[in-house]
């Protein structure tokens, strides 16, 4: 069985590295992006199975790159998981940001830092 | 031969035509006439009084003047049946249509052939109801006007003040103006009314007062001259108006923003603290997973990730304490030219490191300022380790940040300007807002904001200029008046 690819956008580095550290050592294929343009040239490369999206990043939020993802129907299917220091108790008010009805929330939030065996369960129940 | 003309004239008078010149001249002097006998009846009156007292005939004086039944308390016209000498009093009383009037009665006793007894007195009344109630309005404007007013002599002691002030600050009067608005012992620094009775000019000022009850009162003072005949100087007015709610205004809107600004911030604190605590937990995941496959480059990695999260925190801490320092600058006279230096000096062996050409443009004519020395240097930096940031995020050779300071009308104005990778639209939107950061995990997004917080402390402002790719221009205004008031307030 091939193994499922993963891409990581976040603008911090070392938050990165640990999330893909964390797939890498669980037989996931992880790629890791630090800001949204290079983000969307590797989507087209290397079409991800799920996406792990930061929100608050400097240049372009990570809700401008989920807008997008989610308008292209060559990708509005890819599952992501939002994971950020910004959501509380794993809640977050997605509406607030992104008040289009026609674009569907993601899949989940995690809150960081992370606990890995709940991202790691999150991850294995999307790609089930 | 004019001079013996007119003395023919004069004698020439007969003495009914003199009596016709008496007469004329008792309608026509400009005072209300009138004759009264011992049992204070009217007995003649011209034709002023007439018309102004009314109907006299038959009629007691106190009745006329005054409408009343019996005579008055203080009646002149019997002091000078019973004294002989002539009196001057001003009284209250009623004209014909019923409105009071103020008046001055001259009253002069008329002798009898034998020049030994006084049969009649002539009552001489001017009447000064206008001037009265002029000088009624002025004392009401003076003591009703919702502002302090004072008159201070050359002495500097207060000769008048109105009710506004009286009842706000201690006694008043004959006391030294500083005493009183300020409980002081000697003269206040920069004095308005000083600088007042020096030139004539008017004069402005902010000023704290003490009140009663050892009240804080904040007023903003004018200083005019009162000028006596040779043109000196003899008295100054100070009005002030009272700014002190103003002021509790101003310090609650400024409360509540903080308020907000403290929300917002430690929202943006937890979330900084959050990535830092991811790469701290990524570091110890990395050790740990390097000791268990004994992978030493996984180890270095991880212990790598461990103190750069480390060093994160102390940065955070740091400018999170810098940027919550709620103190107001402490400003002094400094030159900016010195402190550009400084500033470059500090960065040189940096951006020569970095192959970016560091150096400043300073106008001749730069003057010096009421600034805080470790604010702006604080300011400058930021600016200047930002514009080295874009510089290398450029990835071009040969790069420039200049410093230059110069002035502009009323403006001191410092600017940074690099030609690195610019800013777009929507960055420059969140540069300024709390814990924004292009630097990933090399920045704490608390520079800019701290650099503008101190702009505003000083009164300035602070404006970015950039196009992404063109590089940046970060412009630093401070109105030199806003500058020197702050100054005098500290001084205060």
């Amino acid at each position: 069985m091939s193994q499922k690819k993963i891409l990581i956008i976040d603008d911090e580095p070392d938050v990165a590295v640990y999330l893909e550290t964390i797939l890498s050592t669980n037989n996931y294929r992880a790629y890791a992006s630090y800001d949204i343009k290079s983000a969307m040239e590797q989507v087209e490369n290397i079409r991800p199975d799920l996406i792990c999206l930061d929100i608050m990043m400097p240049q372009e939020t990570g809700f401008s790159f989920y807008k997008r993802l989610r308008q292209k129907k060559e990708y509005d299917s890819i599952p992501v998981i939002i994971i950020s220091g910004a959501i509380d108790n794993g809640e977050f008010e997605f509406r607030k940001y992104v008040s289009d009805e026609s674009i569907i929330p993601p899949e989940f939030y995690l809150e960081k830092p992370v606990v890995v065996d709940d991202y790691l369960e999150k991850i294995k129940s999307l790609l089930n | 031969m004019g001079k013996q003309n007119i003395k023919n004239t004069v004698t020439q008078i007969d003495k009914n035509t003199k009596e016709q010149i008496y007469e004329e001249l008792y309608q026509q002097v400009p005072f209300n006439v009138a004759v009264i006998d011992r049992n204070f009846n009217v007995v003649d009156a011209n034709n002023n009084f007439t018309e102004y007292f009314g109907q006299w005939e038959n009629k007691k004086c106190y009745d006329v003047y005054k409408k009343l039944k019996k005579p008055c308390a203080d009646c002149p016209t019997g002091e000078v049946f019973k004294n002989g000498e002539p009196v001057v009093a001003d009284s209250v009383g009623i004209d014909q249509h019923g409105r009071k009037t103020h008046y001055v009665a001259h009253v002069f006793p008329i002798h009898n052939k034998d020049n030994d007894k006084i049969d009649y007195v002539m009552e001489m009344t001017r009447t000064i109801t206008e001037t009265n109630r002029w000088q009624q309005e002025y004392q009401i404007l003076f003591d009703r006007v919702p502002c302090y007013v004072t008159v201070i002599g050359e002495d500097y002691r207060i000769v008048r003040a109105n009710e506004a002030f009286r009842s706000n600050f201690e006694d008043a009067l004959g006391k030294h103006c500083y005493k009183v608005y300020k409980r002081r012992n000697s003269r206040c620094p920069n004095c308005p009314a000083a600088k007042t009775f020096k030139d004539g000019k008017v004069h402005r000022s902010n000023q704290i007062g003490i009140g009663k009850g050892n009240k804080e009162i904040h007023y903003q003072v004018s200083t005019s001259a009162l000028m006596r005949g040779s043109g000196n100087v003899a008295h100054v007015i100070e009005i002030s108006n009272d700014i002190t709610e103003l002021k509790r205004l101003e310090n609650r809107v400024i409360e509540a923003q903080r308020l907000s600004a403290v929300g917002q911030t430690v929202a943006g604190l937890a979330h900084s603290i959050k990535n830092i605590l991811m790469g701290l937990e990524g570091g110890k995941f990395i050790v740990s997973l390097g000791l268990t496959k004994n992978n030493n480059a996984m180890i270095n990695q991880g212990w790598e990730m461990l103190e750069r999260n480390f060093d994160k925190t102390t940065t955070l801490v740091k400018d999170f304490l810098s940027f919550s320092k709620g103190r107001l600058p402490e400003l002094r006279l400094i030159s900016p030219t010195d402190l550009i230096k400084e500033i470059v000096d500090l960065y040189k062996d940096i951006a020569a490191q970095s192959n970016i050409n560091l150096c400043f443009e300073i106008d001749s004519n730069i003057k010096q300022a009421p600034l805080d020395p470790a604010g702006i240097h604080t300011c400058l930096t930021n600016l200047v380790s930002n514009a080295i940031d874009a510089c290398l995020m450029a990835e071009r050779k040969g790069t420039q940040v200049v410093i230059k300071a110069y002035e502009q009308g009323d403006k001191l104005i410092f600017e940074v300007i690099d030609d690195g990778s610019g800013i777009d639209y929507e960055l420059k939107q969140k540069i300024f807002t709390t814990f924004f950061t292009t630097k990933g995990g090399g920045g704490t997004g608390l520079g800019l904001l701290t650099t503008r917080k101190i702009v505003q402390e000083h009164g300035g402002k602070i404006l970015v200029d950039s196009k992404e790719g063109s590089g940046a221009r970060f412009r630093m205004e401070f109105p030199r008046k806003r500058l020197f008031s702050l100054y005098r307030e500290r001084e205060v």
